[in-house]
């Protein structure tokens, strides 16, 4: 009576091949997964960029903000705009005290008729309209 | 060079050239001990990459207690196991069982020379229960001892043997069926 033992040798054992020249490869390709392990990066490596964004975002708000204030003082008009929008924005302001407070004097007496009569001289209105004025 | 000299390497600060020493030794012994577990050549060759991957990855707690030889095959044997899990869960979604998968890779593999009975020997061992299908194959197709088939698998000399007995009496039932 035949043993286990003596069934399994007979049977023998199947064998498995491998394509030529294969444990070479293998052993080149797995030895190459040892690589110099990389510490992870820290926080202010992975934030890098981010700061350097806001960076950029801050240093074009600094430097729009400073043309901007440069060029908007120094510019007549604009400063005539921005009293005038002014003005409109505060309608019920005593009109005396918006005109001292940008510099005007007003005259303190009254306007006389002669006053009145050379500012129109001065200001080269046309006599037709003050004809034409008077008649109203 | 011996597995202490590797980790001596290892320990002074030359790990890729410890890591490349045991590619050396053991990349072939292991290639054969996933291979007659997963029949498939291609399988077998992805899953080296993976298995000496983690081996790298975990080197640096590797404690020298154990010894280098049973850390090695007890990853590999895990993760063939873990394929082989996998596989089985693939099947199954495609209403298939693995060892009719398993049978097939038999049959169709170019890389395998066995005649009919050979074969079905290995097909055979496909249908075992885990246990006995890993005592059986690292005690039979691989010529392991009982003593170091027990510290790779954390099982008892004892057990191991009962199993590899319960094992070859249900391939001698099995082939008894076919021939």
């Amino acid at each position: 009576m035949k043993t286990e033992k003596n069934i399994l040798e007979n049977i023998g054992k199947a064998s498995f091949t491998v394509p030529e020249g294969y444990f070479d490869d293998l052993r080149d390709r797995l030895g190459s997964i040892a690589t110099p392990k990389v510490t992870a990066p820290g926080f202010f490596f992975r934030a890098k960029p981010y700061l350097a964004l806001a960076a950029c975002f801050v240093a074009i708000l600094i430097a729009g903000t400073t043309i901007l204030r440069n060029t908007v003082a120094n510019d007549p008009t604009d400063l005539t705009f921005s009293e005038a929008s002014y003005a409109q924005m505060a309608p019920f302001a005593i009109p005396e005290d918006y005109y001292q407070e940008i510099g005007y004097d007003l005259p303190t007496e009254e306007l006389s008729d002669e006053d009145i009569i050379e500012y129109l001289i001065e200001s080269g209105t046309q006599v037709e309209l003050l004809a034409y004025a008077g008649n109203q | 060079m011996t597995d202490n000299e590797i980790m001596d390497l290892y320990k002074a600060g030359q790990q890729e050239r410890a890591f490349k020493k045991i590619v050396d030794s053991y990349s072939e012994r292991l290639y054969w001990h996933v291979r007659h577990f997963l029949c498939s050549h291609e399988d077998t060759d992805d899953l080296l990459q993976e298995i000496f991957l983690k081996v790298w990855n975990g080197l640096p707690s590797f404690r020298t207690e154990s010894r280098l030889y049973t850390w090695l095959y007890r990853i590999a044997t895990n993760e063939a196991l873990n394929f082989l899990q996998k596989k089985k869960v693939r099947a199954a979604l495609q209403f298939e069982s693995l060892s009719r998968e398993m049978e097939v890779l038999i049959d169709d593999d170019p890389w395998l020379n066995g005649d009919e009975l050979q074969r079905a020997l290995l097909k055979a061992v496909q249908k075992l229960p885990k246990k006995q299908q890993l005592v059986f194959t690292m005690r039979w197709l691989e010529d392991m001892s009982y003593e170091d088939i027990s510290e790779i698998l954390g099982t008892s000399v004892g057990a191991l043997k009962a199993s590899y007995h319960f094992a070859v009496e249900k391939l001698k039932s099995e082939l008894g069926k076919n021939f």
